[in-house]
C-alpha cells in the first residue's frame, strides 16, 4: 500500500498526506484494523519533519479516521468521518465545483467528471 | 597434523583475499552501468552519453580501478619478495584506500553529471517495519552473553591478560549494532513508476546488509572467543587440532561474509537493474540520496549514521593508538 505525493501540488504536505490516506480509506485500500505506519517512519521515508506527519496523523485522528494509542500506533478505526454539518461536508465540493465551472467547463462535462472520478475511486476499492 | 606455520597461514588467507578481490573486480567492471545506458553510478545520463563524454567517464572509473588493484598488488609482491609475508594483514588498510576512493569518484560523479536530479512524485509504503523485522534480538542477547563469558574467562583464569586485544573484538562487536539500527531504519524515496518493486528492492538490499553485518559481529566475536580460549585453556595452544579448529572458524566466518557481500552486488544488479537509481532522481521534500557505489541505502548521506561510523571507527583507533604508545 502507498501513498502517492505529486511534485507540483500545492497544498502544504501535511494536507497531502492526510487526503492521500483519505482517499485510501474511501477507495477501501487501508480497512478498519489496520496499521499505520510510525510517524517516525514516514517522516523518515519522506524526508520530512516529524511534526508535519504528525500533523496529519492527528488531523485523521480529529475526523475519526484514526484512533491513535500510545505504543501501539495509529490504526484504521473507521472508513467513514465524524459526523460533521453540512455546510463544512459541502464546502470542499462547491470550491471545487467552482472552480470546474470557472475553467469553462460545462454542467454535462463537470457531472461527466464527477462521475468518473467516483467510478476511479470505487474501482481502487474493488481491486484491492 | 602440525600445526600451520604462521607464513603458511599468511600465504593461505592471502590467496583467498587475492580470489576474492579478483572476483570483485570482475563484478566491479561495468558497476556503473548497472541500471543500464541511461545512467552512469546511479546518475541520469542524457541519451548517447556513451557514445560521447560517458566513454571517457568509464575510462576514469576504470582506471581508477585498476590502479587501486595494482597499488595492493605492488604491496603484496614487496611483503613477499623482502620476505615481510607478516606485512600482509595491513592489506587491510587497503581497504580503506579503496573505500574513500570510490567514495570520492562517486561524489565527483554527483558534483559533475548530477548536480540537479530531476523532481519526481514520491510514493510512501504504508507498511509497517519494525527493527525486530530486521534485527534479531535473541540473537543480539546471545552475543552480549558470549562476550560477557569470554571477558570472565580471560579476567579469572587467564595467566597472561590481552585485555587489549578483547576490547577491539568488544568494540567491533558490539560497536555494529547502533550501525544495524540506522541500516534498518533507513530509506531512500520511492518513485511513482513501479513502486511496489522499489519497495521490494530496497528492503531486501535492507535485509541483506543487515544479514552480512550481523556475520561480520559474530565473526568479531569468535575471533574474541578464540584469544580467551587461547589464553584460558592450555589445550587450545598446544594441540595441533584444536589450534587448526580456533583458526579455521573465524576464516570460515569471514568467508560467508565475503559470499554475504557478493550476494549482496548480484542482488543489486540483478533486482535492480530496470529500476531508478535512488541517487538519480530527487523529491519536493527531500534532496536525491547520496549513493555511494555498492551502495543502496544512501547510508552515506545519514548524518547519524556518519556520526556512528565516526565514534566506531575513531574508537578503533584510539585502541590502537593506545596499544602502540602506551
Amino acid at each position: 500500500m502507498f501513498l502517492t505525493l505529486q511534485a507540483n501540488d500545492k497544498r502544504p504536505l501535511y494536507q497531502q498526506i492526510t487526503d492521500g490516506i483519505k482517499a485510501l480509506i474511501a477507495g477501501g485500500n487501508l480497512s478498519e484494523g489496520v496499521a499505520l505506519p510510525s510517524v517516525r517512519q514516514v517522516a523518515g521515508d519522506l524526508g520530512v519533519n516529524l511534526n508535519t506527519v504528525a500533523a496529519a496523523y492527528r488531523q485523521l485522528q480529529d475526523e475519526g479516521f484514526v484512533t491513535v494509542r500510545h505504543g501501539a500506533g495509529a490504526v484504521i478505526a473507521s472508513r467513514t468521518s465524524r459526523p460533521v454539518d453540512g455546510a463544512e461536508l459541502y464546502q470542499p465540493l462547491r470550491t471545487a465545483l467552482t472552480q470546474l465551472v470557472l475553467s469553462g467547463l460545462s454542467g454535462r462535462e463537470i457531472e461527466e467528471t464527477v462521475r468518473q472520478e467516483l467510478a476511479l475511486l470505487q474501482q481502487k476499492g474493488d481491486a484491492r | 597434523m602440525s600445526a600451520p606455520t604462521q607464513f603458511e597461514l599468511i600465504v593461505f588467507i592471502t590467496t583467498l583475499v587475492i580470489l576474492a578481490l579478483a572476483y570483485s573486480l570482475v563484478f566491479t567492471w561495468n558497476w556503473p552501468l548497472k541500471n543500464g545506458p541511461g545512467f552512469f553510478l546511479g546518475v541520469e545520463v542524457p541519451a548517447g552519453f556513451y557514445e560521447g563524454p560517458g566513454r571517457s567517464w568509464l575510462k576514469g572509473y576504470r582506471a581508477m580501478l585498476v590502479a587501486l588493484y595494482l597499488i595492493l598488488a605492488a604491496f603484496f609482491g614487496a611483503c613477499f619478495a623482502f620476505g615481510r609475508s607478516d606485512l600482509a594483514p595491513l592489506c587491510g588498510f587497503w581497504a580503506l584506500l579503496y573505500t574513500a576512493t570510490i567514495l570520492a569518484f562517486s561524489a565527483w560523479t554527483r558534483h559533475k553529471l548530477g548536480r540537479n536530479p530531476p523532481v519526481r512524485p514520491v510514493a510512501v509504503a504504508l507498511e509497517t517495519r519494525r527493527l525486530g523485522d530486521y534485527i534479531s534480538w535473541p540473537m543480539e542477547a546471545l552475543m552480549v552473553v558470549v562476550i560477557a563469558l569470554c571477558w570472565w574467562l580471560e579476567l579469572h583464569h587467564a595467566s597472561h591478560k590481552e585485555w587489549l586485544n578483547m576490547l577491539t573484538m568488544t568494540w567491533l562487536a558490539l560497536g555494529l549494532l547502533p550501525g544495524k539500527i540506522l541500516l534498518a531504519r533507513s530509506s531512500y524515496p520511492l518513485p511513482v513508476d513501479r513502486t511496489e518493486e522499489h519497495y521490494r528492492y530496497q528492503d531486501a538490499m535492507r535485509r541483506n546488509s543487515v544479514r552480512m553485518w550481523n556475520s561480520i559481529a559474530w565473526f568479531f566475536v569468535i575471533v574474541l572467543a578464540g584469544v580467551a580460549l587461547r589464553d584460558t585453556w592450555t589445550p587450545a595452544r598446544t594441540v595441533p587440532g584444536l589450534r587448526w579448529l580456533l583458526l579455521s572458524v573465524p576464516l570460515v566466518v569471514w568467508a560467508y561474509v565475503i559470499v554475504q557481500a557478493f550476494r549482496r552486488m548480484r542482488l543489486a544488479t540483478t533486482l535492480g537493474r530496470d529500476l531508478l537509481p535512488p541517487g538519480s532522481w530527487t523529491t519536493p521534500f527531500r534532496r536525491a540520496p547520496w549513493i555511494g557505489v555498492g551502495e543502496n541505502c544512501g547510508l552515506w548521506g545519514n548524518r547519524h549514521y556518519l556520526i556512528w561510523f565516526a565514534i566506531w571507527f575513531g574508537g578503533i583507533l584510539a585502541i590502537i593508538l593506545y596499544s602502540q604508545f602506551r
